[in-house]
């Protein structure tokens, strides 16, 4: 039935095959962080157990697992145990159904770490934040590293051999590095910018033009820290793309034909593009994961810090719960550039077309 | 349409169309769609995170704002008074909820808050609340308040005061004229003011009781109970309430915002303690606001350039920061006062460190000198051995003379005598590093691995000198660095030869008893394997050959030793009893919260120099008072 209609086959077939992904990760998602020996109630008690006697301190223990449904309970609400009286864990499986039983109900759960707070309550105050230094540096790094590579490949000469060293400079250099520097002598030395924090600390998070400006005022270093280098990486990638585009014979044959100057380099920059718009799906897709180095060097509000403290104290709903809006987005993002690709490149449609 | 098609077709593509319209149009439209969205996004969270309550907006006055940080290292979740581990300033701070004394660990002496006045009796601990101690909602503080707050220790196993409970009987309110006050509380304007804390006579500990007294801070039974009752009386239920609006407390700030990024209080102008307690003033400070930072750089940092006003954390070599008014407790080495001992715990049911002589040994080759100048920047007085601080107010408990003769000081020829006294042999390769220690069979004893959790930098460098001494001498010792959430586990489960942990760390009126508790007590012995929170190494097993009862019996004497000589005498005893068994490795002296502050904006505050108050934080149990005193600096 769908014979005839051969695109949306391809949308429908890839569709399944990202569906299948997209289960097989969220169940390693849950499992790999409980395969561990330790349990976020180990950490918790280690503060928790300050000035209790050895007693006390393990029906706290108890309660604790209880509370975050990791050991049986009888219908009566009381923790079941075995012959030593040891209480008894709950299993994975029956944890992974209850995990599936609430996600399908778009439940998160609740963090433990953060307890008695939501996980999705804490996605929500943190992406924000995440999107808004992660989004502007990938989109517009993205797109002028591709320019200046362009560029560079086509005019060669001063602006090639001044560009392309300064590129494989800003790109080889470690973020955390970049960051560092930067703080040191914008934020230190000479205090042009502020060393640390999203926004003035004399301020609260409030639509008003006093806290805009603030805010735009602490994003300049966070932002430059990853932008040159995402400029700086794109722009020696999409050079050699077009260095290698250059010498096709579609070009020569313009170049034959007196086209444009313009004209070719846009015919060069958008066949160029192909494999650095599926490279821009990734970065788009894993963004979520949040900018943890940039967010650490410069106290910078995000996603990253709480997935890095999740892990650090085996918070498993917080855990399951960033790493799930992970794997939603890089799977969608890759999804939209399949699609995307088939479209615009040819090749890969007429591939596509033959079901092959 | 053609334009999107021809662009790799060898034909060339017609002329006239402006170069302008080329651009692949999906990714022109996404641009500009993405960015707007990441902004709308912004917005919507930025909004969403707004003060809870009212506030003028336009933030926080520098001149009426005090920045300290510390305390709070994660995204705040909630301030329910009656979670083990509420945010900051919930926890273990004076601004929002009182206890009903502050200890002022300078002078030992218990300073009046809530209560007016306290007594110690030889079978009971009597209290007396001051009368003017109100609510924000303008009750009185009342002895039922008190006694409620404790009885909650009965009713919840797992609440933070429930162990009091093994050294109380009851706790009871009393009227003015000497009466047993009723139980439940009465209506009209009269009410009971004296609570009575009768002791355990079996188990008799008025120190941990006076513990219990600055550190419990008094929850309003009035607003507590019914929201408790509303849930069925489950104090599960009851832990989902955050509490960070319409909160009822009797102290002098009151919660005003919080995000992922700080946490801000504001002054109650109508706290009962500015007339009763502070002569009728104000506190100076109008907001108190505790940033939250993601990396231990950017105190140090915020410090210097005077966004921060105090901090607790560790700022490595602060002589350095001294030109940019950042200063700390003294002005030189070793820059703050010392209440607390990292040590070495030691498993004694680990071979070969069931050998007092083998302990001993470590004792003797560990370079204490190096870890104060190395790991800790200086921040610590010369170790001594023993369990006891010789300075402030445990001084008068330490004895020179014993640790001189019982101690072990650094001195490797003395490790390697007490090695051979425990017919240890170390093998040296040709290169002169060790390859194992023998026993005296010639068997090769196993390696002693000393855990510490990965990451925290200072315990690694201490763990690594400790290391390099005692292999320098012939034990064979190696670091293991763990994840933290492992290294929780095994402290507990007694899963390790040699861990670090800084045993009973706060200051406290039961200083040193505490300390000596947590490490010797016998209460609740469990094998390996199972949990100790106590006691981690399982020192002095009653059930094992070698148990040593007059530990115990001087742990449950001293709290109720009356006459200073007697009770000195016992903690000479006990500590000598540590020196001579070392059943744990005391490292180096350090604070138990650091305390630096910035004199860019606020002038007046505790120092050395100007001991007016302990060194603690404003919020910070007795430092609170300190936002009455301070000034601003006028620019």
């Amino acid at each position: 039935m769908l014979k005839n209609y051969p695109t949306l086959k391809h949308i429908l077939g890839r569709a399944g095959w990202y569906f299948v992904t997209f289960l097989v990760a969220v169940t390693i998602n849950f499992f790999l962080p409980r395969l561990g020996d330790a349990n976020p109630v180990d950490a918790m008690m280690a503060k928790a157990s300050a000035g209790l006697d050895s007693a006390s301190a393990r029906e706290k223990e108890e309660a604790y697992l209880k509370e975050f449904g990791l050991v049986q309970v009888d219908d009566a609400g009381h923790v079941k145990r075995n012959e030593q009286g040891k209480p008894l864990r709950t299993s994975l499986f029956s944890q992974f159904a209850n995990y599936l039983g609430m996600s399908l109900r778009g439940d998160l759960g609740g963090s433990i770490l953060q307890h008695p707070k939501r996980v999705s309550e804490i996605i929500k105050t943190a992406l924000p934040w995440t999107l808004a230094l992660q989004l502007p540096t990938i989109v517009f790094g993205w797109l002028i590293g591709n320019v200046l590579g362009a560029l560079a490949a086509y005019k060669r000469g001063v602006f090639d051999k001044v560009m392309y060293p300064l590129a494989l400079l800003t790109s080889a250099i470690p973020a955390f590095c970049f960051g560092i520097l930067l703080v040191y002598f914008f934020g230190i030395r000479l205090e042009w910018f502020p060393a640390a924090g999203g926004y003035d600390d004399g301020l609260t998070p409030e639509l008003t033009r006093q806290f805009i400006a603030s805010a735009s005022y602490y994003y300049i270093l966070p932002f430059l820290s990853v932008f040159l280098i995402v400029v700086g990486g794109q722009a020696i990638g999409m050079r050699s793309m077009c260095i290698y585009e250059l010498g096709t014979d579609y070009v020569k044959y313009a170049k034959l034909l007196g086209v444009k100057e313009n004209k070719i380099l846009f015919y060069m920059f958008r066949n160029a593009m192909l494999p650095q718009l599926t490279g821009l799906a990734l970065a788009l897709g894993t963004m979520v994961g949040g900018a943890l180095i940039t967010e650490m060097i410069f106290s910078y509000p995000g996603l990253g810090m709480a997935i890095l403290t999740a892990i650090e104290g085996n918070d498993y709903p917080l855990i399951t719960g960033c790493t799930l809006l992970v794997t939603v987005t890089v799977l969608i993002a890759n999804f939209g550039v399949d699609i995307l690709v088939g479209f615009l490149d040819p090749r890969i449609k007429a591939a596509q077309q033959t079901g092959k | 349409m053609t334009e999107t098609r021809s662009f790799d077709l060898p034909t060339p593509p017609p002329e006239g169309i402006p170069s302008s319209t080329c651009a692949p149009p999906s990714v022109r439209r996404t641009l500009p769609t993405a960015l707007a969205l990441s902004v709308m996004l912004g917005l919507l969270g930025l909004a969403d995170c707004r003060p809870n309550q009212d506030d003028s907006g336009g933030g926080f006055p520098r001149a009426e704002t005090f920045y300290v940080a510390g305390w709070q290292w994660g995204e705040p979740a909630s301030f329910n008074p009656l979670l083990s581990n509420p945010d900051w300033p919930v926890s273990s701070m004076n601004l929002i909820y009182e206890p009903l004394l502050n200890y002022n660990s300078i002078s030992g002496k218990m300073e009046p808050l809530l209560a007016e006045s306290y007594e110690t009796h030889d079978d009971n601990v009597e209290v007396t609340l001051n009368p003017a101690a109100r609510w924000s909602d303008g009750k009185p503080v009342t002895a039922w308040d008190v006694t409620y707050t404790f009885e909650l220790g009965q009713r919840f196993k797992s609440l933070n005061i429930a162990p009091i409970w093994q050294y109380l009987t009851t706790v009871r309110a009393y009227n003015d004229d000497g009466s047993e006050a009723s139980k439940e509380p009465t209506l009209g304007d009269k009410y009971p003011r004296r609570v009575v804390f009768a002791l355990n006579l079996e188990k008799k500990n008025p120190l941990v009781v006076l513990d219990a007294l600055q550190g419990q801070r008094i929850v309003p039974r009035h607003s507590i109970e019914p929201l408790l009752q509303q849930r069925g009386g489950s104090l599960d239920e009851f832990d989902k309430l955050k509490f960070d609006k319409d909160v009822v407390s009797s102290g002098p700030y009151k919660l005003f915002s919080y995000s992922s990024e700080k946490i801000a209080v504001v002054r109650d102008d109508n706290y009962w303690g500015n007339a009763a307690l502070h002569g009728g003033k104000k506190p100076v400070v109008k907001y108190v606001v505790h940033p939250i930072y993601k990396s231990n750089d950017h105190f140090s940092i915020a410090l210097q350039q005077g966004r921060l006003d105090a901090s607790c954390t560790f700022v490595p070599r602060i002589w350095l920061k001294a030109k940019k008014g950042v200063r700390s407790w003294l002005d030189k080495e070793p820059f703050f006062l010392s209440s607390s001992m990292p040590m070495l715990l030691i498993n004694h049911k680990h071979q070969p460190l069931d050998d007092v002589h083998m302990r001993r040994a470590m004792g003797f080759a560990i370079n204490y000198k190096d870890i104060r100048e190395l790991a800790v920047s200086g921040y610590s007085e010369p170790l001594k051995p023993g369990l006891i601080l010789p300075f402030g107010l445990e001084q008068k408990f330490f004895s020179e003379e014993d640790t001189k003769k019982y101690g072990t000081w650094f001195d490797p020829a003395q490790a390697k005598a007490e090695l051979k006294a425990g017919g240890f042999t170390p093998v040296f390769g040709p290169d002169g590093e060790l390859i194992e220690t023998r026993d005296k069979d010639g068997k090769k004893v196993p390696t002693v691995y000393v855990k510490s959790p990965t990451g925290w930098s200072d315990w690694e460098s201490i763990v690594r000198i400790a290391v390099r001494s005692m292999r320098s001498v012939g034990i064979d010792a190696r670091e293991r660095f763990v994840d933290a959430s492992l290294f929780w586990n095994a402290l507990f489960e007694g899963d390790f030869d040699l861990i670090m942990n800084t045993p009973s760390a706060a200051p406290s009126p039961s200083k040193p008893w505490s300390r000596f508790e947590t490490l010797m007590t016998t209460q609740d012995f469990a094998p390996l394997g199972e949990k100790m929170y106590k006691n981690m190494g399982r020192f002095n097993d009653p059930k094992a050959p070698g148990y040593v009862p007059r530990i115990d019996e001087l742990l449950a004497q001293i709290p109720s030793i009356k006459d200073d000589a007697a009770r000195t005498a016992a903690y000479h005893e006990l500590n000598v009893l540590f020196l001579q068994l070392q059943p744990d490795l005391p490292l180096v002296y350090r604070p138990y919260a650091f305390y630096e502050f910035s004199s860019k904006h606020w002038s007046n505050m505790p120092s050395a120099a100007n001991p007016y108050l302990p060194p603690l934080t404003p919020g910070d149990r007795l430092g609170t008072n300190m936002l009455w005193a301070i000034k601003p600096v006028l620019n």
